[in-house]
């Protein structure tokens, strides 16, 4: 009897504030749902099955920690939420005889109801979702799944063991609290009388000036590899930046304005105003939180989703032709030797056999090199700068191709001739070659005669994090053949690679079915290639477009399903940040909202009132949230420059897109719990009659 | 002249199937003049509290008719009546209701800044207003940094800067201790003698023997009332005191 009724206790603890527990209770099984669909993906033989399964399952596993490591924070929000709204009933069964004691043993089956009830209904949500995303999943790699059900117990097992330790470590954490306060403190601490907050003009600056720095940043970057580098630092500014201006800044704002007497003495901002400065207050952290939580949720699912749609573009730049040759040459007399010329016939001989045809032929020669041109003259990289990890290392580098202008010409279609001294130039990644002339090395200057806009693409360029530059030059085998010395270098760096690497690529479509073309690439591989690199002691790196497929699906799949998966975790999230602040604001507006009405305010001036506070807090994160987008967008870019998906319409596109999913989104939950906020608020007069 | 007339007000509450009819006022008249000081004795449950709300026009009686300076409570519109309320009638609480999130002064001026004024102009109200009532060097503070007798004297000094016709007091001095209260009564005392009406609703005695005439309330009716006259505060309070005795005994007066 007397353990039934704590059990009871607890039961009814739960029941009497439903509108606390179920979004708690929903968040949990949401929570433990996406945990094990994660899991389960990650560790099921089916995924790891099919092409490009083990690069996915990579993917998710790293997923999994982030997940994890989330419902562990959100869970303890969640839970410090519902504690500070209890706490008055604690204190009065306290005061009402039970001890310290006997509150632990409720709270202990409260955590048990919620914890079987929600690992219950999770799991098994868990495990009739989980087969949805097996089949989304196999649609991205494009394969098709079987419709059987399967339990992976291994992830039942991983996903009960991390929310146990989470609820042990929810109800460690309440107990403390319980145990640290006395009864009448308890009772009281939902009224404690509360200072007005004090403008802080420090902070409130520091934040701006942080938020200017990171924007600033953002936007002035313009090489890749700083990119990169910056990033984290940019986005641990932003962080920063809008936790001080939510908390401190807005404040001060209010402040300010409550200072300037004849604006502030006015009807339509008296109250708004003294009542923004508390509401910012109290939940400036919550709002700042947010807005982050917008901001990453749009910025990993916009670019992710942007990697996937540009997925066939980024695989067409960085492998060009269905088959693709990569011949590494050892002196600028191969270029147009026998063995090369016997090369291509073996190939063409080889695909005829098969009975396909060869078109779309790419053959072009480069010889290259990695370096920085200062004051028009291209000098090569040396060993430091190579190996620099300092951001701005990079800044003046470029990939650096010289092509004869024939072979540009044959593959562009187009005429043009060049007189002695003359270059053409192709610059990538809409980079900009500010000089007139160019020189290698201590060679002469070349007139540039004409910056062109398109050329070939080729693997190399594409996998560089640096832009590249083309010179497209009348005599190009003759000054390949000098261009270590013309840099001034040795034929081999101290690591001991080429300085100057000469390059042959052939690259070619094949009008075969994908089968055909998987059997060619590999006999290409195992048949023609081994003769010609023994017989020339080059190396060949064969590479076949269709192959890759797989893989790229995998990864840049993997990143979209992943992206999707966890936007609608941190969607979750949001929602239920939203969803308390919204009640607990309407238990405090309670009260004011009544004496406002006795003072002589109308019912409609008070909605007003309430209802602009209400939308600026709502709609503040969302907006900064697109604010700090739109600054990290040009950051943005230039990461996903580094996936080869540099289509910078379709990443527009993506973004406003999911902006505006998002903020539909976010108009709905706002008139969702706009109800129950006003129901709250409106509730103590009905009440009274 | 009388500024507020009550005549015939009834008040019955339904319960809501119709099926109950819980009279809480039969039928109350009386007057009060411009310049009165009246207080309205009762237990709980006798109907001060109704009769308090709809003078306030926060309810509306079933019949009968209340009219404040020559104005019908019942002819105004539903929209002009936070107005109204604004614009005519002060009022002090039991609980203080102010609002913690507002100084003592922008409590105060809240009526006024409602009411459109300027800020010069409620400066201009606000510092005679306040050093008579004895809270002009704490109005900065914050209502959750002043004693109760404190927070009840810039609720009175709400109910007057906007000037009205008529404070109605519910119960005003039920949360403070003695010493408050005895400086609470006496305050309205010198407010009344500067000419301000006062209704006020309460069940202590010694609120009601500051008043000038005090009316007693029963199960819905007016059922006694007592003058002043030449009574001391002493004297009134032991005829009220008598006729509280003889309402629970039932007897005559």
């Amino acid at each position: 009897m007397r353990k039934g009724i704590y059990r009871r206790l607890a039961r009814m603890g739960i029941q009497k504030n439903k509108k606390l527990y179920t979004p708690s209770i929903l968040t949990c099984i949401g929570m433990t749902m996406m945990f094990y669909i994660i899991l389960f993906l990650s560790i099921s033989p089916a995924v790891r099955g099919i092409a490009g399964g083990d690069t996915m399952q990579l993917i998710l596993r790293l997923g999994c920690y982030v997940m994890g490591f989330f419902a562990l924070i959100f869970l303890f929000y969640t839970n410090s939420f519902l504690m500070r709204r209890r706490k008055k009933e604690f204190g009065l069964y306290n005061i009402l005889g039970m001890g310290k004691k006997n509150l632990a043993v409720v709270m202990f089956w409260e955590t048990v109801y919620v914890a079987i009830l929600s690992l219950g209904a999770g799991l098994l949500a868990g495990m009739l979702l989980s087969k949805l995303a097996e089949l989304c999943m196999f649609r991205i790699l494009g394969e098709t799944a079987s419709f059987t059900l399967s339990v992976e117990w291994g992830a039942v097992r991983g996903t009960l063991l991390l929310f146990a330790v989470i609820f042990l470590l929810l109800l460690a954490n309440s107990l403390r609290q319980i145990q640290l306060q006395n009864p009448i403190a308890l009772l009281h601490s939902e009224n404690v009388g509360e200072k007005p907050p004090k403008a802080n003009w420090l902070f409130a600056v520091l934040g701006a000036v942080l938020l200017a720095a990171a924007y600033y940043i953002a936007v002035t970057i313009d090489d890749t590899v700083t990119a990169l580098f910056v990033f984290f630092g940019a986005v641990i500014l932003v962080i920063l930046a809008t936790y001080l201006l939510f908390i401190a800044g807005s404040v001060t704002i209010c402040r300010f304005l409550q200072k300037r007497k004849n604006y502030y003495y006015k009807t339509s901002h008296f109250v708004s105003v003294s009542s923004m400065v508390y509401r910012m207050k109290r939940n400036g952290a919550g709002l700042a939180s947010i807005c982050i939580l917008c901001t990453m949720v749009l910025v990993m699912v916009s670019s992710t989703v942007c990697l996937y749609v540009g997925a066939e573009d980024s695989l067409r730049t960085r492998y060009p032709r269905h088959v693709n040759l990569d011949v590494t040459l050892e002196e600028p007399a191969q270029f147009y030797s026998d063995e090369v010329q016997e090369l291509r016939s073996e190939t063409a001989a080889l695909v005829s056999q098969e009975g396909a045809e060869l078109y779309n032929v790419l053959d072009y020669r480069v010889a290259g090199f990695a370096g920085f041109v200062t004051d028009g003259r291209a000098w090569t990289m040396d060993e430091s700068a190579y190996n620099s990890t300092e951001p701005g290392a990079y800044a003046d580098a470029w990939q650096i191709f010289l092509v004869s202008v024939e072979d540009y010409n044959r593959l562009m279609g187009k005429d043009e001739t060049l007189n002695e001294g003359e270059v053409l130039l192709y610059t990538t990644r809409g980079e900009n070659y500010p000089e007139d002339t160019i020189a290698i090395g201590s060679g002469e200057p070349y007139t540039i005669k004409e910056e062109v806009d398109d050329f070939a693409d080729n693997g190399i360029d594409s996998m560089q994090i640096i832009p590249s530059l083309y010179i497209f030059v009348p005599n190009f085998e003759e000054l390949a053949g000098q261009l270590t010395e013309l840099l001034g270098v040795g034929e081999k760096t101290a690591a001991g690679t080429d300085v100057v690497s000469l390059h042959w690529f052939y690259g070619f479509d094949l009008s075969c079915d994908q089968q055909t073309q998987v059997d060619i690439t590999m006999a290409i591989e195992d048949e023609v290639l081994p003769a010609y690199e023994s017989r020339t002691g080059c190396s060949v790196l064969c590479e076949g477009a269709l192959m890759k497929r797989t893989d790229y699906y995998a990864l840049y799949g993997g990143l979209f399903f992943l992206g999707v998966l966890l936007g609608i975790v941190f969607l979750l999230a949001a929602v239920l940040i939203i969803y308390y602040k919204q009640i607990s604001e309407g238990y405090e507006d309670q009260s004011r909202f009544d004496i406002m009405q006795k003072v002589g305010m109308t019912r409609r001036e008070i909605w007003k009132s309430v209802n602009s506070q209400v939308l600026t807090v709502f709609f503040l994160p969302v907006l900064t949230a697109g604010l700090h987008l739109a600054f990290a967008f040009p950051l943005i870019s230039k990461m996903l420059a580094l996936f080869n998906a540099v289509n910078t319409r379709l990443l527009i596109l993506t973004t406003a897109i999911c902006y505006l999913v998002f903020v539909l989104f976010y108009v709905v939950i706002y008139r969702v719990t706009s109800r129950a906020y006003y129901s709250i608020v409106s509730g103590s007069r009905e009440e009274r009659g | 002249m009388s500024i507020l007339e009550v005549s015939g007000l009834k008040k019955t509450y339904v319960t809501p199937l119709g099926a109950n009819r819980v009279p809480a006022l039969k039928n109350v008249n009386f007057s009060v003049e411009k310049g009165e000081y009246v207080a309205i004795m009762g237990e709980s449950g006798s109907g001060k509290t109704t009769l308090l709300n709809i003078l306030a026009a926060l309810d509306k009686p079933t019949g009968g008719q209340v009219i404040l300076d020559g104005r019908d409570l019942a002819g105004i519109r539903d929209a002009e009546i936070s107005a109204f309320r604004r614009d005519n009638l002060g009022f002090v609480f039991q609980d203080f209701n102010l609002l913690d999130t507002f100084s003592l002064e922008d409590n105060i001026c809240l009526p006024l800044v409602l009411a459109g004024k300027t800020y010069q102009e409620m400066t201009r109200r606000l510092t005679p207003l306040a050093d008579r009532l004895g809270i002009g060097d704490i109005l900065k503070k914050y209502p959750y940094e002043v004693s109760g007798g404190q927070k009840q004297r810039a609720a009175v000094a709400r109910a007057l800067i906007t000037g009205p016709k008529l404070v109605l007091a519910d119960e005003p001095t039920g949360a403070l201790d003695s010493r408050a209260t005895d400086e609470l009564l006496t305050l309205f005392g010198q407010i009344n003698e500067s000419g301000q009406t006062i209704l006020m609703v309460t069940h202590s005695v010694k609120a009601a023997s500051h008043a000038g005439r005090v009316l007693f309330i029963k199960d819905g009716e007016l059922f006694h009332q007592i003058y002043r006259g030449t009574m001391t505060n002493e004297q009134l309070y032991q005829k009220i005191s008598d006729a509280l005795t003889m309402l629970a005994t039932g007897g005559e007066l």
